[in-house]
């Protein structure tokens, strides 16, 4: 699977961080980090993440 | 020689104190802080942004109990464990197993609802002319939309509604004195949630509770008392706030009724309209932290303990961010706070959000010329602001 943010709608509120926290994580200045290409098995909590983000800002592809 | 920058100062709780006043504009291009005689004030946009969600700020709000005296019984025992005061991994186990039941397609799921309420609503006052914005519309309508999420019959409303503002003189001054009001509502509400989960045990549905009910990560799930503290959580936090943002938005409409126009005629832009009303008018005019660690940024230097108030209407209407601050509901802005930021940014926000976009547009395609229609009265500017009373004539379209 691809994950793509996009940055102008991301504001770092990291909710993100709580779905799947081995693919997205804040640095030590607030700002997302993320894994672009997470393993398969974790397509539940990534597509989960996408969900619940305020900003509706986490696209996940095939 | 260095040059002292002057950090202007504001009296917040000086009757005269308003958010929108030109006292406040002026600090906000002064300084990107001020210090109140409740700790410090962030007032800029790009401060709030980058400050709202710093993890050495706390959400701060657990220890007003105990600071007013009150420290055992039911609401300190609630209030203590609510997902709201809750920091570290106690916070993030929680929050993770109730986000998905409160994601974007879940809550999309009920706007067919939301719009029949709406619609049931204005059918009862359209042909009156006249009506009082607070009582006939924004609180039935905030305290249904709750009870279609949890299933409560929206016969049983004004029941949940004298519930949830019963539960709301706890965040007072006058705490001591209402608790036994306090906690015979809370409660009542407990019976309302543990009956609803008990159900959910029994008969899963398609439906919030149920998903609450039956969440879990990694082999763990909420225990019974988690998920009661949580509804609980819901139907207190999710009444009031949004019942004051709705009249929020009717004020900022009444002033731009150019705009009210547009919406009438463009549905679609009925959710930009709600970000539009929350940036310029939130009724979270303001959303508090306190410092867990000393906290330094720039020339601000606030010692551990110290309350930082981030200023949502004012960051909301300052030019850095939105060089023309006036209500344009077709454009997109930079994000606006009234929803508060970082791990404990609002859970039911999608609920809020989308109930809110029903309601402006549905009453935006039914009615015109919107006026104030005899004495209106409004809470002060604070952490959740409104009004108590509006009562408006309009034009039937």
């Amino acid at each position: 699977m691809h994950v793509s943010v996009d940055r102008a709608k991301c504001d770092n509120h990291g909710q993100c961080t709580f779905s799947a926290p081995t693919v997205f994580r804040l640095d030590d200045k607030g700002v997302l980090q993320f894994d672009e290409n997470p393993d398969d098995s974790l397509r539940a909590d990534v597509d989960e993440a996408a969900d619940v983000c305020p900003m509706q800002a986490i696209l996940v592809t095939n | 020689m260095s040059t002292e920058i002057d950090v202007p100062y504001l009296d917040i709780s000086d009757p005269s104190f308003a958010m929108h006043s030109e006292a406040v504009r002026n600090a906000r291009e002064q300084h990107w802080f001020a210090t109140t005689n409740y700790g410090f004030a962030v007032l800029r946009h790009e401060y709030v942004s980058t400050l709202l969600k710093d993890t050495r700020l706390s959400q701060g709000s657990g220890k007003w109990p105990d600071h007013n005296g009150v420290h055992t019984g039911l609401f300190h025992d609630w209030w203590t464990k609510c997902l709201l005061v809750l920091e570290g991994d106690d916070h993030h186990r929680i929050r993770r197993m109730l986000n998905p039941a409160f994601s974007f397609r879940h809550i999309e799921a009920y706007v067919p609802r939301f719009e029949k309420l709406a619609a049931e609503i204005v059918d009862a006052i359209i042909d009156n002319g006249e009506f009082e914005f607070v009582n006939d519309f924004a609180e039935p309508y905030a305290t249904r939309v709750l009870c279609i999420l949890t299933g409560i019959p929206e016969s049983e409303w004004p029941t949940i509604a004298r519930i949830s503002i019963s539960i709301g003189l706890a965040l007072g001054i006058a705490i001591r004195e209402d608790l036994p009001e306090v906690e015979s509502a809370l409660a009542e509400l407990y019976g309302y949630a543990e009956a609803l989960i008990a159900d959910r045990q029994a008969n899963p549905r398609d439906d919030l509770v149920t998903r609450l009910v039956e969440a879990n990560r990694d082999g763990d799930s909420l225990s019974d008392d988690e998920l009661r503290n949580a509804l609980c959580l819901l139907i207190f936090g999710g009444m009031d706030t949004t019942r004051n943002q709705l009249g929020l938005g009717i004020q900022t409409m009444m002033r731009n009724p150019d705009q009210w126009e547009l919406l009438a005629k463009n549905p679609e832009l009925a959710r930009n309209a709600v970000e539009e009303v929350m940036r310029s008018n939130p009724t979270t005019t303001w959303v508090t932290r306190e410092a867990v660690v000393d906290f330094d940024w720039e020339d601000l230097h606030a010692p551990a303990g110290s309350t930082v108030h981030f200023f949502t209407q004012v960051s909301g209407n300052d030019p850095a961010a939105y060089p023309n601050p006036g209500i344009d509901i077709t454009v997109e802005r930079a994000p606006h706070y009234g929803f508060g930021g970082g791990m404990h940014h609002c859970l039911g926000h999608f609920v809020a959000r989308m109930d809110m976009a029903i309601a402006f547009r549905t009453l935006s395609q039914r009615m015109t010329n919107i006026r104030v229609n005899g004495q209106d009265k409004w809470m002060p500017d604070s952490g959740n602001t409104g009004p108590v009373r509006l009562p408006l004539a309009f034009d039937k379209r």
